[in-house]
């Protein structure tokens, strides 16, 4: 029989976590769905929708996202880039309303949005577990496809985002509306363009690129960033193959992505460049 | 044409589905919705190798779980049920067959294939159960693709055959080896067709209830009185001891056609545990089933000025395992289909249905005809390409004329009626053709791929195939009450796409009554009269053609009853409109006339109180007496209709994005033009999505990897444009009403014309379509490959 546990609070959360046998759930709507089709039959279930582990605050430097913070909260708020990608999401008002930000951290599906997002905004993610806390860079935190930092007897309590001063732009590539992301570009763009790339690899690529100096077409600007994710996915052993599209695809249109997010920033700041 | 406007409910208006009020507020039941006392639950345990022989199935541990009532393995099953009458079975096509049992015995061909099966209390405890099954098998060698199935060493599926094809059929009339040698110009090419699947929303499922020696199956299916006969066959249980009901169906397309094991099986279920046994499929299982997927190496030659005329063709269709289901007769119709429109009475085309390792193919809407025309209309176009002729100038130059029909095609199809050249006339000044070109060099200028893409598509409808459960005819009995109601019973089932509303408005329109008089009884083997359900478009063919002639006895009768009640002579002219008959100036209700004569029939006269009819009825334009070349004409009716799609590809990534869409169509006389537009509508964007973006994909193994919604990617409202929906009418002049199948067109000039759209989007890479789907990673590789030619071309 499977155990399921509804904490009340952060405390009774960690503590029910603690066998470090149970999956959490946050929205359920990666899990929920696994568990119906019998594709994982965990032994115990920490659910976590009453944990108080969802809403945003926000300081003069920044913003502190709670992990059960969902898409739908989220593209009301004025979380940079966050807010934006969360008007994007796949599936509709019943996904917005459950899917949350933490979980698909946590989850760590190559082809999902907030990983690479994360990454661009140089969050800081707060875990928490019986053993004490501990706070992990982002691009530290997603170790391959499905796979994260967060130990079975810890959970992702917020995510710390920088305030951003700069412009930020964001491209998805789907191969239809109902595909899953299959190449993600999020870009900050300062006096050189922090670019994350979601999708591609089983893990976000960083990218630090020049700016365009005569526009985004550029194929002397366009080669740069190509050579920069070929770099990037040779250091993440390689793009990532799923069923809907081949790796070797993915690294393909990969640089047109980063291309796109990086004119949809400067565009927003400027007005004047278009992709 | 000028036409004044159609009253409420008579042929030809669109009264509101029937049933719409009860679908869209969430009251209509479904076979799920249905749990009797006692209900069981089934699950299928199905193979993990795609090839193996079983060697042990230990059931022990399933046996000992919650709530289990029995579990059944194929050697069990076997003891009790013979094999599963085909609906088209391969012998009568003089091909290989084989025993399809509802649980295989010794050995499995496919991944998914059934070995056992397990009953209990609730599914939960039967999906826990069938998890503890354990089957072992010595695995076989297997083989994914037919090009490899057909190579001398590949894997034998079937042991006894003498390679893996099931048949092999020549196709076509003249010589067009010689007229290729005389063409001017000769294109050739390899299409292939990739395997898509139908994906109704409500998935099969069937719930048996042996008692009291009697047999009655709610089914979610298609053809009711068929599956009594197949169930009667498999399990030796004489057909007055089984009924068949049909509830609600949530979308058919063919799928729920029968001849699948799981029919046998679950009535067998129930007879052996002596309890309403149910079982719905599970959408990983509905996503096994497979509706196309062929190769295509033809040749086409045309004269300078576009006229074709040879064409030559091999088709490998690869139907996956062998079933007794209607699906793997569909390559037949792509053969036959061909050269669709077009007046060219030399075609060689040679097809082989092979099989492979895969699950198999089921009947799905298009029923094959969809890859004529994939394959028909790239040919064209290339033909256009290489004299740089205009595709819609070709299409024109070799359309049948409108004044050669009957036209009697180069495969043996004899085309009842159409106006092709009208069609295209209509579609080309939807989209502002000479305009839309304009608009195109303008995009290009810029940089943008910008594409305009035609497809022509003939639709065969309502077959009548010798030797088959496929048949041309239906019966349907109209029935008065003494209150004017109208009980309408047929052998026609509605898949929800509202045939019943069709007949409704025809029975009601022939006798003179209001159409909310009228109620349909569908879908029950105990009340309605012998049929045989709904496909290939025959429902308001031959459904709408027998309750025709019912109607008009019913009508007639009355007449007789209304003369006798209201004193009239002979030569009276009689009318009967709205509920009431009328003469000379007097008029009385028809419940009147009704209760009349079936209260008072020996009172006012000589006349019996029988206010009902059963008739029957068949439309012409059918002959199964093979000509010289061995052709038969299976089909009576041809709708047809014409296809643009324009696209934007974008080079960087491959999409496709649809801009606008125009289906001219022509079914001859509408009984229903709302219902006609929504099934057309769907049958368009069932072809969209297997143009674009839907392909079941199969891991080495031989397991389906694309098992749900998020790798097999349907069209969502956000990808398919605005469908623009243009009507012609050509009636039928061997039907009822003039009317021709409608309900499969759509799916084939979808995939043509978004094919031709994308190539020419892409004219200035040089690219040349030879695949559907044409989704992002398949439109760069073909990139790809232009450039790899233009560079071996340099060199």
């Amino acid at each position: 029989m499977m155990r399921y546990a509804r904490p009340e609070s952060l405390d009774e959360a960690v503590a029910a976590l603690a066998d470090g046998d149970a999956t959490v759930v946050g929205g359920g709507t990666m899990v929920v769905p696994d568990m119906t089709h019998g594709r994982t039959r965990p032994a115990a279930v920490v659910d976590l929708c009453r944990a108080g582990l969802g809403g945003i605050e926000a300081d003069g430097t920044g913003w502190t996202v709670g992990a059960m913070t969902s898409y739908a909260v989220l593209e009301r708020s004025l979380v940079p880039l966050l807010a934006r990608v969360a008007h994007g999401i796949t599936g509709g008002p019943q996904i917005r309303h459950r899917g949350t930000v933490g979980g698909s951290a946590c989850y760590a599906n190559p082809g999902s949005d907030i990983p690479a997002v994360l990454v661009a905004l140089r969050a800081r993610l707060l875990l928490v577990g019986a053993q004490g806390s501990r706070e992990v860079a982002a691009r530290d935190f997603f170790r391959d496809a499905f796979e994260t930092l967060r130990r079975p007897d810890e959970l992702l309590a917020t995510m710390r985002v920088p305030a951003v001063e700069l412009p930020f732009g964001y491209h998805k590539f789907k191969l239809a509306e109902g595909s899953w992301p299959i190449v993600t570009a999020a870009c900050v763009a300062g006096e050189r363009l922090r670019v994350a790339v979601g999708g591609a690899a089983a893990v976000p690529l960083l990218l630090d690129l020049d700016r365009p100096s005569v526009g985004t077409a550029d194929p002397a600007w366009r080669d740069h960033v190509r050579h920069e994710v070929a770099r990037a996915l040779s250091d993440v052993g390689g793009p990532f193959d799923d069923v809907l599209a081949p790796g070797a695809y993915k690294a393909r249109i990969a640089p047109a992505i980063v291309a796109r997010a990086v004119a949809d920033a400067l565009q927003a700041y400027s007005g004047e460049e278009s992709a | 044409m000028t036409s004044a406007p159609v009253q409420e409910g008579r042929i030809g208006a669109s009264p509101r589905k029937r049933d719409g009020a009860t679908l869209l507020t969430g009251r209509a039941l479904f076979l799920d919705d249905y749990a009797p006392t006692g209900l069981l639950h089934a699950v299928v345990v199905r193979s993990t190798v795609a090839h193996g022989r079983i060697l042990t199935i230990d059931t022990a541990a399933a046996e000992g779980s919650d709530g289990v009532v029995l579990v059944l393995t194929g050697e069990q099953a076997a003891q009790h049920a013979g094999p599963v009458p085909y609906f088209i079975d391969p012998a009568a096509r003089g091909g290989n067959r084989t025993d399809i049992r509802c649980l295989q015995v010794d050995k499995v061909v496919h991944h998914g294939q059934p070995v056992a099966a397990v009953v209990a209390g609730t599914r939960l405890q039967a999906e826990a159960a069938a998890r503890l099954v354990e089957v072992e098998y010595d695995v076989l060698p297997h083989v994914l693709d037919a090009t490899a199935a057909m190579a001398p060493d590949a894997p034998r599926i079937y042991e006894d055959w003498p390679g893996n094809v099931i048949t092999h059929n020549r196709y076509g009339s003249g010589d067009a080896d010689s007229r290729l040698a005389e063409s001017d110009v000769v294109v050739s090419g390899e299409l292939h067709i990739g395997r898509t699947t139908t994906s109704p929303i409500e998935p099969r499922g069937y719930l048996a209830s042996w008692a009291d020696d009697r047999l009655t199956v709610h089914a979610s299916c298609q053809n009711p009185h068929q599956m009594r006969w197949m169930l009667s066959v498999s399990l030796g249980i004489d057909e007055s001891r089984i009924r068949i009901v049909t509830a609600k169906v949530g979308g058919s397309f063919g799928l729920k056609m029968q001849g699948h094991p799981e029919e046998t099986l679950i009535a067998l279920l129930s007879i052996l545990t002596g309890r309403p046994v149910k079982w719905i499929e599970d959408r990983r299982e509905t996503l096994m089933a497979g509706a196309r997927e062929q190769v295509h190496r033809f040749r086409v030659g045309a004269r300078r000025d576009g006229r074709i005329l040879g064409l030559v063709n091999e088709i490998t269709a690869d139907v996956g395992a062998l079933t007794a289901q209607a699906g793997w007769a569909m390559p037949n119709m792509s053969a036959t289909t061909q050269p669709s429109g077009y007046a060219v009475q030399d075609c060689r085309i040679e097809l082989d249905i092979v099989c492979t390792n895969k699950p198999p193919l089921n009947a799905a809407r298009g029923f094959g005809k969809d890859a004529a025309h994939f394959v028909m209309e790239r040919a064209v176009d290339l033909v256009a390409r290489e004299l740089d002729l205009d595709p819609a100038d070709v299409r024109r130059i070799n359309f049948i004329p409108t004044d050669e029909f009957p036209y009697r095609t180069s495969t043996g199809l004899n085309i009842d009626s159409g106006d092709f050249h009208g069609l295209l006339d209509k579609v080309l000044d939807a989209v502002d053709y000479p305009a839309l070109r304009e608009r195109q060099q303008a995009a290009r200028a810029e940089g943008r791929c910008l594409g305009i893409g035609l497809g022509f598509e003939l639709t065969p409808e309502s077959s009548d195939s010798p030797g088959t459960f496929v048949s041309g005819f239906d019966t349907t009995t109209v029935r008065m009450s003494v209150t004017g109601s109208v009980t309408v019973l047929t052998g026609v089932t509605s898949p929800g796409g509202g045939n019943d509303t069709g007949l409704a408005q025809i029975v009601s329109d022939e006798i003179g009554i209001p159409i909310d008089w009228v109620e349909l009884v569908q879908g029950d083997t105990d009340r309605c009269p012998n049929g045989f359900g709904n496909f290939s478009g025959r429902s308001m063919v031959v459904g709408g053609g027998s309750a025709t002639l019912a109607a008009r006895d019913v009508r007639d009768k009355l007449v007789d009853a209304a003369r006798r009640l209201m004193g009239l002579g002979e030569g009276d002219e009689v009318t009967i409109g709205d509920g009431v008959v009328s003469a000379g100036g007097t008029s009385m209700a028809v419940p009147d006339v009704a209760r009349g004569l079936l209260t008072r029939a020996f009172a006012i006269g000589d006349i019996e109180p029988v206010l009902e009819s059963t008739r029957a009825y068949k439309p012409g334009n059918i002959n199964h007496v093979p000509d010289e070349l061995g052709r038969i004409q299976p089909y009576p009716t041809y709708s047809s209709s014409l296809h643009a799609a324009v696209v934007d590809v974008d080079p960087e990534t491959g999409k496709v994005t649809l801009l606008d869409y125009v289906m001219a169509h022509d079914c001859g006389t509408m009984i229903n033009p709302a219902l006609v537009e929504g099934q057309a509508r769907g049958a368009v964007t069932m072809g969209l999505g297997s143009a674009l973006s839907e392909q079941l994909r199969f891991a080495q193994d031989g397991s389906l990897a694309s098992n749900r919604f998020k790798s097999y990617l349907l069209p969502r409202a956000g990808d398919v444009p605005l469908l623009r929906m243009l009507h012609q009418v050509t009636p039928s002049p061997f039907t009822m009403h003039g009317n021709k199948g409608a309900g499969e067109a759509g799916v084939g000039g979808a995939q043509a014309s978004v094919a031709n759209a994308v190539e020419d989007a892409l004219a200035s890479y040089g690219v040349t379509v030879d695949r559907v789907p044409l989704n992002p990673p398949a439109v760069l590789d073909l990139m790809d490959a232009a450039m790899a030619a233009s560079d071996g071309g340099a060199r």
